[in-house]
């Protein structure tokens, strides 16, 4: 139990208050109101109906739409994770030029994701593509593969250009959270005999735990809502294989305007996020 | 630590301060906030500028405040902004988004404007078809603008390396098929590109196909898919085989945009295209040495059962929201008059909805690409003016690109099309 | 040592588009298009480069990104400090909620939240400014903010805080001058992500601005994709240019972040 001063029992207020209330003021209303549109029928009108959200369950390619985006964010996250704690784990050794492969490392970051995705569409293109003349140099390809428009190949082609682009996040969070496990710890179980394994798993992930639980939590939610990437490469073809959640929404407001059925769309995205990050937000408020 | 303290305030104060200092000062003049796709882009960009000093000079009491926006952004910026009460002035956009943006409220009517210039002798000098399709319940909402057909481009130099004659491009798409066969050396060299990728220039290649065969993509009235008639079959099937069967398309042609289709025929890669005004231009552009305007050459599309092809129109549209709906009007009368259409073709190779700039104009019976054009607009037709439209679109693009990666059978890719539209359409309120 | 050989093989991975970007920028419009690809240009030239800054107003973008990103990087973790100090080290009634509640606002698709914020904004004569887009940067940027310096936060030892108390500081004096030097690596993290979250945005960008003068860099660069043709060159060198105040920022700041060693070696 945390102990604190009588007097300072309501201080937690100043705290949290100012960022709760900008929150609540500036995205209550929208998200009030895109609920409040989910429950009009399509084309307006005044009365309230549960029609949007029928439809939505009844439509084959919303269905699909949600297993390509299961699918498509738990390859992104596990991905991510791996790679990014992989690089954080090496760079927390003392390697020469650590400096310039952490550089390299964040670098991918730095390209906003839309333009990462323009980019790597052209990389990938058939006939033009770096990609493909890259990988023939060096012998790994004979012929030129279609990257993009192999069915087989467009979604796992996505979740490839998003690892490059994403597991910058994941290191450097990790990283930051390694670099404050004290030596000490290290040493003296190195000491009493303890292997690489059990350094590892017995200091370095339980420290890192509360670090894991963030990079987790905000990148399950940022690839669900994962947008310019996937919209800049593929527009969710071909036919509706990397159509995810978010292109989906995109699509039915801004390009067929079908304001209330997108807000059900998003209602339910966003609920369904709710659910999956309850663990979560349990484990983040855990009192020590 | 105090530092924190003092750069927070530091840089609050800036962003606040920079903030405000952009606010733009009250004129007496009227400002009207004009946004264009083209306004980002080359040649366009120049015109349309120099076109504005004009128009200010014509107008000392009107100030014109340029806003490109990037063309695939623009319906997003569009409908936030007016749903919001606010917008540009007058902004252009593809006719295929007007049934939405009408449907919605976001176009002013322009009927009390038109009447007052003189009503239905205002609107002769355009093309009946371009008037309809800015009408919404009968009343006209918007001005059309650029308004091209569809062709065949074709690269004469290819043609006579393969044994044909350039001046006798294909007519029927029977004879298509043969000359592309002729023309297909993989992996230099295929016969024709198309796009496959869900854009909306797809609609514009595919639709003569479809037409021309003798099919549609929905009943006369609007309300049920007509795709499961054996001519709609026919075209689907012919085109999807084009690619699957004869490989007389290059790979990759599922995820190609339009920009993709016109690179291959730079690089010589294929020797056709459907194309129109713009194709030469941007050729040229991207691979000067093919010297783009003297090697290709434009042809009407083949046919099967009847000639037919894809008009594109362009259209200017008036804020609901405008507080200067006269000078708005102004403008749009300007932008759409006979000198500007003639300028728009000059200077950047359209060819006008006005009947008196593209069918009189001798600049235009003089080019090798706007004459074939502007000789195939009366064939011209137009895909269905609904708000449904480009969901419609995206359900059919689908199949298309399901049929062309084979992982569905045609037949099989546009039964479930048709179902699909069928059950958008029985949505309809 | 292994180490090393993952290293280079995930330097390879990142480094490979940059290594295309580059050599696309340096190149002509014509020879980016040319088949096959060259990665060393036939003709180099430095003609892109001079073009963003001549002919689109590269300049103004930077600056406009430059102010608008700082300013929401800066704000958004220094209320997200105050937060995650507060959701770390008191209990009290709706806790929990509230955390999820600073969670659940990133959920929310950008797409629904555009309209309104943009209607918001205007009432306020924000809309087309730089304040107008920090403040709706800031509240995408606050909970991730605050969900990363809670994570730091808590992972400095309480017991600090105490002895601090006992010491006669206040709870603000905590946090200060103890928690938050402590927690510089994660501060540093957290600063250069929530700038590089408002650098990249584009849908508001969109939305919210109209004139060129407010234009950022990111929007600079999606226009070279116009409706007919993608100017490579010009975007690559644009893209370039863009990640170099993050990478500088990065380079001002990395100190802090390896401060952490020593720091970090506190007596439990």
């Amino acid at each position: 139990m945390k102990l604190f001063k009588i007097k300072d029992r309501h201080t937690w207020t100043f705290f949290v208050l100012p960022g709760t209330i900008l929150l609540v003021l500036v995205l209550g209303f929208p998200a009030f109101q895109s609920i409040l549109y989910s429950i009009y029928p399509e084309g307006g009108g005044s009365s309230y109906t549960l029609n949007n959200y029928s439809i939505l369950f009844n439509d084959a390619v919303f269905r699909q739409v949600f297993g390509n985006t299961v699918f498509f964010v738990i390859l992104s996250v596990v991905s991510h994770l791996l790679l990014g704690l992989g690089v954080a784990l090496v760079l927390n050794r003392e390697i020469f030029a650590k400096p310039v492969f952490r550089l390299i490392a964040l670098l991918p970051w730095v390209v906003p994701d839309v333009v990462a995705g323009i980019i790597w569409r052209w990389m990938f293109d058939p006939v033009y593509g770096a990609f493909n003349d890259l990988l023939i140099k060096i012998g790994l390809i004979s012929t030129h593969v279609q990257w993009l428009s192999n069915p087989k190949l467009a979604l796992p082609s996505v979740v490839f250009v998003n690892l490059w682009r994403g597991f910058p996040f994941v290191m450097l969070i990790l990283l930051a959270g390694l670099q404050s496990i004290p030596r000490v710890l290290y040493e003296a179980a190195a000491i009493d005999g303890a292997s690489r394994w059990q350094l590892f798993s017995r200091i370095t992930l339980p420290s890192l735990k509360k670090m894991l639980v963030v990079a987790l939590a905000l990148d399950i939610v940022w690839e669900v809502r994962r947008f310019g990437l996937i919209q800049a490469m593929t527009q969710g073809g071909p036919g509706n294989i990397t159509e995810v959640l978010s292109t989906y929404v995109y699509k039915q407001y801004f390009q067929f305007f079908r304001f209330e059925y997108a807000s059900a769309v998003a209602v339910v995205m966003t609920a369904a996020l709710l659910i999956v990050s309850l663990p979560y937000i349990w484990m983040i408020s855990q009192e020590e | 630590m105090r530092f924190f303290k003092t750069s927070i305030l530091v840089v609050l104060g800036l962003a606040v301060l920079i903030g405000f200092s952009t606010s733009v000062n009250a004129q007496e003049k009227v400002t009207l906030r004009f946004s264009d796709w083209h306004l980002a882009e080359a040649p366009w960009d120049k015109t349309l500028a120099d076109a504005m000093v004009l128009f200010e000079q014509r107008n000392p009491n009107i100030k014109v405040a340029l806003e490109p926006v990037s063309y695939k952004d623009k319906e997003t910026k569009y409908t936030v902004e007016t749903a919001a009460g606010k917008g540009p002035d007058i902004f252009h956009l593809h006719a295929f988004s007007l049934p939405m943006f009408f449907d919605k409220g976001f176009a002013k009517d322009l009927t009390p404007f038109i009447e007052k210039e003189g009503g239905a002798k205002f609107l002769e000098p355009w093309y009946p078809l371009c008037i309809n399709m800015m009408k919404y319940k009968g009343k006209v909402h918007a001005m059309p603008g650029d308004y091209m057909s569809m062709v065949l481009i074709y690269n004469t130099e290819l043609f006579k390396e393969a044994g044909l004659d350039p001046k006798k491009p294909p007519k029927t798409w029977d004879e298509f098929l043969e000359c592309n066969k002729k023309l297909t050396k993989p992996p230099e060299r295929w016969g024709v590109a198309v796009l496959g990728a869900k854009d909306p220039g797809f609609e514009l290649r595919f639709s003569p196909f479809l037409w021309s065969f003798g099919g549609d993509y929905l009943t006369p009235d609007n309300k049920k898919s007509a795709l499961d008639t054996p001519d709609a079959k026919e075209a689907f099937k012919y085109f999807i085989e084009l690619y699957t069967k004869y490989k007389v398309m290059p790979p990759g042609v599922p995820t190609m945009n339009a920009q993709d289709v016109r690179t291959q025929v730079a690089h010589r890669k294929t020797a056709m295209e459907i194309g129109s005004g713009w194709s030469a231009p941007i050729i040229n552009s991207i691979n000067p040495e093919l010297k783009a305007f003297d090697v290709l050459s434009a042809a009407p599309l083949p046919y099967k059962k009847k000639k037919v092809t894809t008009i594109w129109l362009s259209s200017w549209v008036m804020n609901p929201n405008t507080k200067h709906p006269k000078e708005a009007w102004d403008l749009m009368k300007f932008i759409t008059s006979k000198e500007m259409e003639l300028n728009w073709f000059v200077k950047d190779g359209v060819t006008s909805s006005r009947k008196d700039v593209s069918e009189e104009a001798p600049e235009i019976r003089n080019d090798k690409f706007a004459s074939v054009i502007a000789s195939q607009l009366p064939y011209g037709k137009v895909v269905p003016q609904i708000p449904q439209w480009p969901e419609i679109m995206e359900a059919f693009t689908t199949a298309v690109q399901e049929a062309f990666t084979e992982m569905k059978t045609p037949e099989k890719a546009l039964a479930d099309a048709h179902d699909r539209i069928n059950g958008i359409l029985a949505r309809k309120k | 040592m292994e180490g090393y050989g993952f290293l280079i093989l995930v330097s390879i991975y990142a480094l490979l588009p940059f290594i295309w970007m580059l050599s696309t920028s340096l190149k002509t419009e014509a020879e980016a298009f040319r088949v096959p690809p060259t990665w060393i240009p036939i003709k180099a030239t430095l003609s892109a480069y001079v073009s963003m800054w001549t002919k689109k107003h590269f300049a103004i973008y930077f600056l406009n990104s430059t102010i608008i990103s700082l300013a929401t990087a800066v704000l958004s973790t220094f209320f997200g400090a105050l937060a995650g100090y507060g959701f770390s080290r008191y209990i009290f009634y709706g806790r929990k909620f509230l955390i999820g509640f600073f969670l659940a606002t990133q959920m929310l698709p950008g797409v629904l939240l555009v309209g309104p914020y943009f209607k918001i904004l205007s009432k306020f004569g924000l809309y087309d400014t730089r304040t107008g887009l920090v403040i709706a940067f800031l509240t995408i940027c606050l909970p991730f903010s605050t969900w990363m310096m809670k994570g730091f936060i808590d992972r400095v030892p309480d017991a600090l805080d105490q002895a601090a108390l006992v010491d006669g500081c206040s709870r603000l004096g905590v946090f200060f001058r103890v928690v938050l030097p402590i927690s510089a690596p994660g501060m540093v993290a957290t600063i250069i992500f929530a700038f590089l979250l408002a650098w990249g945005d584009l849908l508001w960008v969109i939305c919210l601005t109209s004139t060129e003068s407010m234009v950022t860099v990111t929007l600079g660069i999606a226009r070279t994709v116009g409706e007919f043709q993608i100017i490579w060159p010009m975007l690559m060198a644009g893209a370039l240019m863009g990640g170099m105040p993050a990478i500088i920022l990065y380079l001002l700041l990395q100190r802090l972040l390896v401060q952490g060693l020593t720091a970090g070696a506190v007596k439990e």
